[in-house]
C-alpha cells in the first residue's frame, strides 16, 4: 500500500464528485450580462461584428463557439438547427473557435460549446458554457423568438 | 490521421474510461509505476492507432458489446481520441514519476488522469475535450 497514493485517490474521488455536481448544476446555465462590465460588452459587440453576426436580422441570434474535439457541440448544434425549423425569429451563427482565437480571447470563451444570446438590438441577453439541457435551450429561445404554427 | 471521420459506439469510450479508472485507482493503491506505464501504453495505442484497435476498444467489442443491445448511438471518434492523448500526457508523467524516484509527482499526475477518466465514465463529460480551447488560447502559434 502506498500512503501518498491513498491520499491522492481520496482527493481524486472527492474532486470528481464535486466536478460532477458542478457540471449538473452549472453546465449550460444562462449567465446574464449584468455580471460583465460595460467595457467588456463594447469589446464584445465589435468581436461579434467581425464574426459576421447581424442581430438586427432576427428576434434572437445565438452564436455558438465549437471545436472539432467537442462531442456535446454536435448535439447543441443539431438542437439549434431543429429549433430553427419552427422558429423563423431565431438565427444561429456557428463559429469554429480555433480559427477565431482573437474573438475567443476578447469574449473570454474558455470551454466549448459556449453560446451567446443576442436580441434584435444587439444587446447580449446572456451566455452559457457547456451544452445546455434541450428543454432549457428551447425555453430560452421561446422567450425571445416567435414560434410559427 | 487515417480515415477522415470514423465513428464509434458511444458506449465504447465510456466503458474504456471506466476500466481506465479501475486501473489507475489500483495503481494509486499499490504505487505501481509499471501499471501506470501499462495504462499509458493503452492511451498511446488509442491516440495513435485509433480507439477501435486500442486494447480496451477490442475488449469492448469482443466481450462487452455482444452482451449489450444493438448500437443505439454513434459519435465521431475525434473527441474521445483526443482525450486518449490528454490521458497519455498525464500517465507518462505519472509513470516517470513513480519509476524515476518521485512517487509523489507520480501519484499526483496519476490522480489527475483518474479524475478525468472517472468523470468521463460517470457523467460522459470529456474534460480534455472541453479544455482543449483553453490550451489553444494560450498557445498562439498553430502547431498542427
Amino acid at each position: 500500500m502506498s500512503t501518498s497514493g491513498i491520499v491522492v485517490l481520496a482527493v481524486a474521488l472527492a474532486a470528481t464528485a464535486v466536478a460532477a455536481w458542478w457540471l449538473r448544476t452549472r453546465n449550460g446555465a444562462l449567465r446574464t450580462v449584468s455580471d460583465d462590465d460595460e467595457e467588456a460588452g463594447m469589446a464584445g459587440s465589435a468581436a461579434f461584428e467581425r464574426l459576421g453576426v447581424r442581430p438586427g436580422d432576427a428576434d434572437l441570434t445565438v452564436v455558438q463557439f465549437s471545436t472539432a474535439f467537442c462531442g456535446p457541440c454536435r448535439a447543441t448544434k443539431a438542437r439549434l438547427a431543429q429549433l430553427q425549423t419552427t422558429r423563423p425569429g431565431l438565427a444561429v451563427v456557428q463559429v469554429d473557435a480555433e480559427s477565431h482565437l482573437d474573438e475567443v480571447r476578447e469574449l473570454d470563451v474558455r470551454r466549448t460549446p459556449t453560446l451567446f444570446y443576442l436580441d434584435r438590438s444587439g444587446a447580449l441577453v446572456g451566455r452559457s458554457s457547456g451544452a445546455p439541457r434541450p428543454d432549457d435551450l428551447t425555453a430560452l429561445v421561446d422567450a425571445h423568438a416567435a414560434v410559427s404554427r | 490521421m487515417t480515415a477522415p471521420s470514423p465513428h464509434v459506439d458511444v458506449r465504447a469510450p465510456r466503458f474504456a474510461a471506466g476500466l481506465t479508472s479501475v486501473v489507475l485507482a489500483v495503481a494509486l493503491l499499490t504505487g505501481s509505476g509499471w501499471l501506470v506505464a501499462a495504462q499509458a501504453l493503452v492511451f498511446a495505442v488509442g491516440a495513435v492507432a485509433g480507439l477501435r484497435v486500442s486494447p480496451y476498444g477490442l475488449l469492448f467489442r469482443t466481450l462487452v458489446a455482444p452482451r449489450l443491445g444493438p448500437v443505439r448511438e454513434r459519435e465521431p471518434e475525434a473527441p474521445p481520441r483526443f482525450a486518449q492523448f490528454v490521458g497519455l500526457l498525464f500517465t507518462v508523467v505519472g509513470a516517470a514519476g513513480y519509476l524515476l524516484g518521485a512517487p509523489v509527482l507520480g501519484a499526483v499526475a496519476t490522480g489527475f488522469a483518474l479524475v478525468a477518466a472517472l468523470l468521463n465514465a460517470a457523467t460522459g463529460f470529456c474534460l480534455g475535450c472541453e479544455l482543449y480551447l483553453t490550451a489553444r488560447r494560450v498557445l498562439p502559434v498553430r502547431t498542427a
